[in-house]
């Protein structure tokens, strides 16, 4: 069979213990091999000697698709104007910067060496959207986590004290009838009470009609996940984002999952402390000891970066109470078929306003404060503290001090002086990047067969030039094969392709459908059978996407 | 009358051919047309039985002489590689006609617009103006006790909107559903569906539909507890306006329907402004949603997937090889009334009943054989209908919920999306 040849390159290949060895890599039918055999002729070679050389990158935590995003690419057409992608004759044309097209996603994410990126707020309702966006994002394996937490079937069933199998039951069907990869909850029971016209909801407060607290969804949900031997942790967007002094409600948060696995994402958003003139402070300290000391709990930062974005997120209650914040001053709540709601407000990060600068050094602190690398993820929260575009930006402020410290002399003197971002010298080596970008999602999502560059591994792989400033040296790989195959060259897309949709197939008693399937009928405006997306389906909605199955080994 | 599933009868079949997407139909596939046998409105009976035949003799056609495929899809192609700017209009659309459709429209460098674009770009710009409150169909279902129509009765736009949302046994809350209130602002509105199963009749201010925007500014002051001048705004006693600003406010979970088509075009921008400010200020103290109505002949699955591939909206050019989106410069009726558009492509796989309109330039129509054309254009494409033919997706109302179609019966023509693509790569042959 023919052979791909990478001859020469520093491979950085941290889930297999590499750190900057010289070796050659074979390809062969879209898989990396040992060596060649006997049957076997090299095909294609490519000289990449001094070249670094990573497996493609897993972006852990993007809006790339559902109805949020296409809100967000719906309201802001002056966010496109200045950011067109022009067709060519192997890409079509698209545009946006904070909110793009699905087509200009794919594209340049492959340009900048990712090959999957998962959509962390995936509606039930809404799943078949998502996946046809996820499906229209060209390059990219793409995956979604299914929102739990505010709907009214798990709510009543947390009020009917329904026992866990019974939970577990529903939550593996949710997980299969919306080809999902994970189970997310958002603001846990928040997006119900504000339906019910509550405007704020503790960690231990009750939500209006059902008498469930945030802490008891969080238990719930991140028993099941974990009992039903799903890889990928309960993803928590913890209460009270955005609030002076949440950061006791984020470490309440890592508590009420009783030491089970569980993920905070967007964690700079929930580690703020009320110290100082302005009552809002950095609390990235106690955070990252938390972290550092829970071994169950991980976390992604949402990095905030300086500019125009846009803030799409299923928590429709502190959505609301921001879209005064919005700049410019736009904003669409929703309230989405009892089961969850979104809120999509436009936001102009500014390095010289106060609580923005001390939000962007408040995520540095967290970065440069946790310990493990396989336990904090590089992530923007695309595009909700900047687009995912950034993340070259990112990884130099990360990797290179003197560059992170004079972009902290440029900021708000106030936050700079309430910052200890000074004093934190460490520097991020290339082998720590590889694991927050590759290595560390993969595991955390259960992708046995990506993120990693050993032998039976998907031939996903980036080649950088070497370059001390690692902002240029990230945003333009030189080569980046998808499946074996070379798709970008010189930070050119050369070759479209459509990657596969991961889902996590959990064994659970069908039986759960015989209360689901009236429970429809009574209540919802579609039926049972035509919420689930079956696996034919979700190839039709991901335009012939290949479905990626994942089995789970049942812990409960 | 049966809805059980038998060897001929599919039940829970999701309907296209409206906004509202009720999935609950029964439909027989045994005759020579698709029968609804349960729970279809006088719309999805008609249009089943009109779209859904199964045997036609429809072919492709060249100047109005017989041709196949092939020779279609070549001669389209050939057409759009003559023209400086073609224009796709119709686009009446499910979201694999759309793909599809979006292939094209990019190779061709078109500017595409869809037949009910002239309220919906209006809409649309609302949201980018200033965005809005909103609430899908299960949240009306449940939750709401005062339901608002503004200028739309609902069921002329979605004919089941009460049957399915309103009136119905039971909510997942303490609401009793026949308690809702139910309010129509504006003259001329079919009020009937709106008295309670009790027989507890809507309330209805009735004026000329012209003065919608004064009946919004009288409401939006007194919730906002403005003064209002005059004892009878719109010669309605204030009183009662002032009972309804009270209603909303003390509601718990209010609804304002609304529907672009029911506005006059001009005033519709003005409305749904108003609307989006009711809205949010109500919001202050309790909460109100508002419902736009839409999605029919696939408007909103067609936005969909142009708004997700691109960034934009429809009314947007990729003649320049990049999309530009200007509403006010690209709707296809101005382009081609001012002579900017020397080629028409009306796709519709949705509709039958809307012919394209009549031009002087080179004209080629993708649609349902049921399409009765005032002339003969150059090249016409006999399609399927998705939810009939074939598999598809269709986009609801409010813009959440995308509903599968099935495919009842096998049909011999081809899909829109299919032949969308087909002319794209042969124009791309064409133009290398």
């Amino acid at each position: 069979m023919n052979v791909i040849k990478l001859t020469g390159g520093r491979v950085i290949d941290p889930a297999n213990g590499v750190d900057d060895q010289v070796r050659d890599l074979y390809i062969r039918d879209g898989r990396l091999i040992a060596a060649p055999d006997a049957n076997d002729r090299i095909s294609a070679e490519y000289n990449i000697s001094g070249r670094i050389v990573m497996s493609g990158a897993i972006d852990m935590h993007s809006h790339i698709g559902g109805g949020k995003v296409n809100i967000a690419r719906e309201m802001l057409p002056e966010d496109h104007r200045g950011d067109p992608v022009e067709r060519t004759e192997l890409t079509r044309s698209s545009c946006g910067h904070a909110a793009p097209g699905t087509l200009a996603a794919g594209y340049r994410y492959a340009e900048m060496g990712y090959t999957a990126a998962f959509e962390p707020a995936l509606l039930p309702i809404n799943a078949r959207q998502a996946h046809m966006e996820m499906g229209d994002t060209p390059m990219l394996d793409t995956g979604g986590y299914a929102m739990l937490g505010s709907d009214d079937f798990l709510l009543r069933m947390l009020a009917a004290k329904e026992d866990q199998q019974a939970i577990n039951d529903y939550v593996a069907w949710t997980l299969h009838a919306t080809q999902t990869v994970g189970i997310k909850v958002v603001n846990p029971g928040a997006i119900s009470a504000f339906k019910f016209n509550q405007r704020k909801l503790d960690l231990d407060e009750q939500n209006a009609f059902y008498g469930i607290t945030p802490r008891e969804i969080v238990k719930v949900l991140s028993r099941a996940v974990h009992d039903l031997g799903v890889a990928k942790p309960l993803h928590v967007h913890a209460s009270n984002l955005g609030v002076p002094g949440n950061v006791d409600t984020t470490l309440g948060t890592m508590d009420a999952a009783e030491g089970l696995p569980v993920h905070l994402t967007h964690i700079q958003f929930h580690s703020y402390g009320t110290e100082g003139e302005r009552k809002f402070s950095s609390a990235a300290a106690r955070i990252a000891e938390a972290i550092n000391q829970k071994k169950n709990v991980s976390a992604d930062v949402g990095q905030i970066l300086f500019g125009q974005t846009v803030t799409a997120s299923g928590d429709n209650m502190v959505q609301y109470r921001n879209a005064g914040h919005g700049s410019p001053k736009k904003s669409v709540i929703m309230d989405i078929e009892c089961d969850a709601g979104c809120g999509v407000v436009p936001f102009k990060y500014k390095d010289q306003n106060f609580v923005n600068a001390l939000q962007w050094a408040i995520g540095l602190e967290i970065f440069l404060m946790v310990d493990d690398p396989w336990r904090i993820f590089l992530t923007t929260d695309h595009p909700n503290g900047a687009p995912f575009t950034t993340y070259p930006h990112l990884i130099k402020l990360l990797m290179d001090r003197s560059f992170r410290n004079a972009m902290l002399d440029t900021i708000n003197p106030d936050a700079r002086a309430m910052s200890n971002l000074a004093g934190l010298d460490r520097e991020y080596s290339l082998y720590e990047i590889a694991i927050m970008t590759r290595a560390g999602p993969a595991k955390l999502i259960g992708l046995a067969d990506r993120g990693h560059l050993a032998p039976g591994a998907a031939a996903d792989i980036v080649v950088y030039k070497e370059d001390a400033d690692r902002e240029r040296m990230f945003e333009k790989p030189e080569l980046v094969f998808k499946d074996g195959e070379l798709v970008v060259r010189d930070g050119r897309i050369v070759k479209v392709v459509r990657g596969g949709t991961h889902a996590v197939k959990p064994e659970f008693d069908i039986g759960i459908e015989k209360k689901i399937k009236p429970y429809f009928e009574r209540f919802h405006s579609v039926r049972m059978n035509n919420f689930k997306i079956s696996d034919d389906e979700l190839c039709e909605c991901g335009g012939g996407s290949k479905l990626i199955a994942h089995a789970c080994r049942k812990r409960g | 009358m049966t809805h059980e599933a038998t060897s001929t009868v599919v039940t829970e079949v999701a309907c296209p051919l409206c906004g509202h997407a009720c999935d609950d139909l029964s439909v027989d596939t045994a005759g020579a047309a698709l029968a609804v046998v349960a729970h279809g409105c006088d719309r999805a009976v008609s249009g089943f039985a009109r779209l859904g035949a199964g045997s036609t003799a429809a072919t492709p056609r060249i100047a109005g002489r017989p041709a196949t495929l092939d020779e279609a899809c070549a001669e389209a192609a050939r057409l759009l590689a003559a023209s400086a700017q073609p224009v796709f209009g119709g686009m009446a659309l499910d979201v694999s006609g759309a793909r599809g459709a979006m292939e094209l429209v990019d190779r061709a460098g078109g500017v595409i617009d869809h037949m009910n674009n002239e309220f919906g770009w209006r809409a649309s710009r609302v949201v980018q103006d200033g965005g809005g409150i909103n609430t899908t169909l299960a949240e009306v279902k449940n939750r709401a006790d005062l339901i608002l129509l503004v200028g739309t009765d609902a069921v002329s736009a979605q004919p089941r909107f009460f049957e399915r949302c309103v009136w119905v046994k039971e909510t997942m809350f303490d609401l009793q559903p026949a308690s809702r209130r139910i309010v129509y602002l504006g003259g001329g509105l079919d009020t009937q569906p709106g008295h309670s199963p009790d027989g507890r009749g809507p309330d209805v201010f009735d004026f000329e539909p012209g003065r919608m925007p004064e009946a919004l500014s009288v409401l939006n002051a007194l919730v906002a507890q403005q003064p209002v001048a005059g004892d009878a705004p719109l010669g309605i006693a204030l009183a009662r306006w002032q009972a309804l600003a009270d209603a909303l406010l003390g509601a718990r979970y209010s609804v304002v329907v609304w529907a672009g088509p029911a506005f006059e075009v001009s005033q519709l921008d003005l409305n749904v402004g108003a609307i989006v400010s009711l809205v949010r200020r109500l919001n202050v103290t309790t909460r109100c949603n508002s419902l736009p109505l839409a999605g029919n002949d696939g408007d909103l699955s067609m936005g969909a997937v142009h708004t997700w591939q691109t960034g934009y909206p429809m009314r947007t050019s990729y003649a320049s090889g990049a999309p530009k989106f200007d509403p006010l410069h690209n709707g296809i009726d101005r382009l081609l009334a001012n002579g900017e558009a020397d080629a028409l492509v009306w796709l519709s796989s949705l509709n039958d009943l809307q012919s394209p309109p009549a031009t002087g330039v080179p004209t080629i129509v993708i649609a349902p054989p049921s399409l009765k054309l005032a002339a003969e254009p150059q090249v016409y494409i006999p399609v399927a209908t998705p939810g009939m033919h074939h598999t598809g997706h269709f986009v609801r109302t409010d813009k959440v919920v995308t509903l599968p179609l099935q495919a009842l019966r096998r049909s011999a023509l081809p899909a829109a999306g299919e032949v969308a693509v087909a002319i794209a790569t042969r124009l791309k042959e064409v133009q290398s």
